[in-house]
């Protein structure tokens, strides 16, 4: 396997468990681990528990996935403590995925999640289906994401942060940048793109209980690169390139854009828990076909 | 099959009694006796039933009234629209001299697995118990199967009591090889206390709160083995089993909590 540095912290693998699949317990995470995945990323939680929005909440179509899990967590108690069980059952690294409804939240949340020594945190402020009661996600502005981007740094002490983005708003680039200027040590592109919507044509309603949901999988995959790159171009800090990696193919178009790391979620559905595996030797694959020794010497090769 | 949801009519009901009935739609997708589907009621909710026959070219799903999924469905007449994704999971293996245990509504999967049986020249005894006599669907077509022992609640049907109260006797006398069983958990917890000393191997299917049913969300997902009860259940097998740490104890909720 690939061995990878990533802010001081030492993956088996490039590839990473996204956040909102598999990651509400520690006994799923670590089976997770097991099919070669390099870190595990948690649901995201907040202080109190949620149960998120009716079902059908998640929906896969032709080309990808819609979701409107609406943020559902057991709340940042339970989350603590499948961290802990996490960490001593396992060695590979745990980003905890965070959010808050308001500002001061995000510093609550922060303080508390860093008590259960998370490797890194991530900072969820671009879910694009809790809209009807969050209203505009706090990623689509820059003034919320500094300040965001502040204040967990304030609470998260050392343990590195990393913003995660959406693809939409006042562009990615300009966000990363404020993440960066404001203390960030890594970025997340991209949270699920939308909202979309489908409707049933017998019934004529939306499928979705919460009519829309974010969308993932392949559909997305070229709005993932296109996001990636443009972060790379904007900061230094290194990203966790996320969105529609199915294939090995998609894996490298990451890399090449910019990602230092790479999210893997909706795949988990069309190629099963085994994409960790598949994708890791898909990439040393192709490094060894190539004639590259690491990641690095193609990492942001698509901006030369 | 088809993940991707989709609406169907309801083709025709049975009623069982009050608060239990069948729904029959096209048989728009083969299953294997333990499967599932999610079943979504438009503008209410979507919720995971087992496939409990494949008739001609119908599929069936029996359906007790509990809460506000299902008593609304209680309401819905042959034509409504509702939607189906599926059929998820894994079902049952099939065994010569089974002993099929089903407790309430948690017969609906076995009826399919007696009927695949059966079809493959397999014999098996069923023990199925139930609060009252309407929850015991299709009882007559059971009677036809074979041999069959009854227990109710409240004597209405059978022998009144529980199927732990008969079972060890059917262990007794009958050269039993494989055992299978559906229902509630609590009823499976001590139907495994008896049946482990024995060493005959089983299956239970198993239930759990779901959201997507393709394996992403980890709703479902078991403590201790990190299984998705969605993918590689429902129907476990005496080793998948023996690496769940919450076997008969508090379950997640939609939150994820344990209540
Ligand atoms: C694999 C599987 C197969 C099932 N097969 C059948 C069947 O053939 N016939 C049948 O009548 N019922 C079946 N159920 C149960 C069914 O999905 C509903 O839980 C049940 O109808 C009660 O829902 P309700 O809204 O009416 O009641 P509620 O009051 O909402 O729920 C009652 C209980 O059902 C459980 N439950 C609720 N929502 C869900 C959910 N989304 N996923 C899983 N469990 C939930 C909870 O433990 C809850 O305590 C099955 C469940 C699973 C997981
Ligand atoms: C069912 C589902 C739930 C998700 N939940 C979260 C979440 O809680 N927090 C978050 O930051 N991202 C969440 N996401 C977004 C993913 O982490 C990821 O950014 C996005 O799906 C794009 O990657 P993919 O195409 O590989 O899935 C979720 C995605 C899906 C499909
Ligand atoms: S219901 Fe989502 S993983 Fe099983």
């Amino acid at each position: 396997m690939i061995n990878t540095h990533f802010l001081n912290i030492e993956l088996k693998s490039p590839t990473v468990l996204a956040s909102g699949i598999l990651g509400l317990t520690a006994s799923s995470m670590q089976r997770v681990i097991e099919f070669g995945c390099g870190a595990v990323t948690t649901k995201s939680f907040s202080l109190d528990w949620r149960t998120g929005h009716k079902n059908p909440s998640i929906i896969p179509f032709e080309h990808g996935m819609l979701n409107a899990v609406g943020l559902s967590n057991p709340g940042i108690d339970e989350m603590v403590k499948e961290i802990r069980l996490f960490r001593r059952q396992c060695t590979a690294p745990v980003f905890a995925s965070i959010f808050g409804r308001t500002l001061d939240e995000f510093g609550e949340v922060t303080r508390r999640a860093a008590e259960a020594e998370p490797d890194m945190i991530e900072v969820n402020i671009s879910c694009p289906n809790v809209h009807s009661e969050f209203g505009q996600p706090f990623g689509e502005s820059c003034p919320d994401t500094a300040k965001i981007t502040q204040i967990v740094k304030k609470h998260a002490g050392k343990i590195p942060v990393s913003i995660k983005l959406g693809p939409h708003g006042p562009g990615i680039g300009k966000l990363a940048k404020i993440c960066e200027e404001n203390g960030a040590d890594a970025i997340t592109a991209i949270n699920t793109a939308g909202p979309g919507m489908l409707i049933d044509i017998n019934v004529r309603k939306p499928v979705l209980a919460n009519k829309t949901g974010g969308v993932s999988g392949p559909a997305i995959l070229p709005i993932a690169v296109k996001s990636v790159y443009e972060v790379y171009r904007s900061v230094k800090i290194p990203i966790i390139g996320t969105g529609g990696i199915t294939k090995t193919g998609d894996a490298i178009q990451m890399i090449l854009a910019g990602a230092h790391i790479l999210g893997v979620g909706t795949a988990v559905y069309y190629e099963g828990i085994e994409v960790f595996d598949k994708l890791n030797k898909g990439i040393e694959n192709y490094l060894k076909e190539q004639g590259f020794d690491s990641i690095e010497e193609i990492r942001g090769a698509a901006h030369e | 099959m088809s993940d991707l949801m989709q609406t169907f009519p309801i083709r025709r009901i049975v009623e069982h009694g009050p608060g239990v009935k069948s729904f029959y739609f096209d048989k728009i997708f083969n299953v294997e006796a333990g499967q599932f589907i999610n079943l979504w009621i438009p503008g209410l909710d979507e919720k995971p039933f087992s496939v409990s026959s494949i008739t001609g070219d119908q599929i069936e799903l029996s359906i007790k009234a509990y809460g506000p999924f299902s008593k609304e469905m209680m309401k819905k007449k042959a034509g409504d629209y509702l939607g189906i994704r599926g059929p998820f999971g894994k079902g049952f293996s099939f065994h010569d001299k089974a002993l099929i245990i089903g407790g309430g509504i948690g017969i609906a999967p076995l009826r399919i697995l007696a009927q695949k049986l059966k079809e493959q020249n397999n014999t098996f005894i069923s023990l199925l118990g139930a609060v009252t006599r309407q929850e015991i669907i299709f009882s007559s077509w059971w009677d036809s199967l074979g041999q069959r022992h009854f227990t109710t609640d409240d004597g209405s049907l059978g022998l009144k009591g529980v199927v732990t109260d008969v079972l060890p006797e059917i262990l007794k006398m009958n050269d039993i090889k494989y055992i299978y069983a559906a229902g509630p958990e609590i009823m499976f917890v001590k139907v495994k206390e008896m049946i482990d000393p024995t060493g005959i191997p089983y299956e239970f299917c198993m239930e759990r709160y779901m959201k997507c049913g393709i394996g992403i969300c980890g709703q479902c997902v078991l403590d201790g083995s990190g299984i998705r009860l969605c993918v590689e259940g429902p129907v476990l097998n005496k080793e998948a089993l023996s690496g769940i740490t919450e076997l008969g104890m508090k379950h997640r909720d939609a939150s994820g909590r344990r209540v």
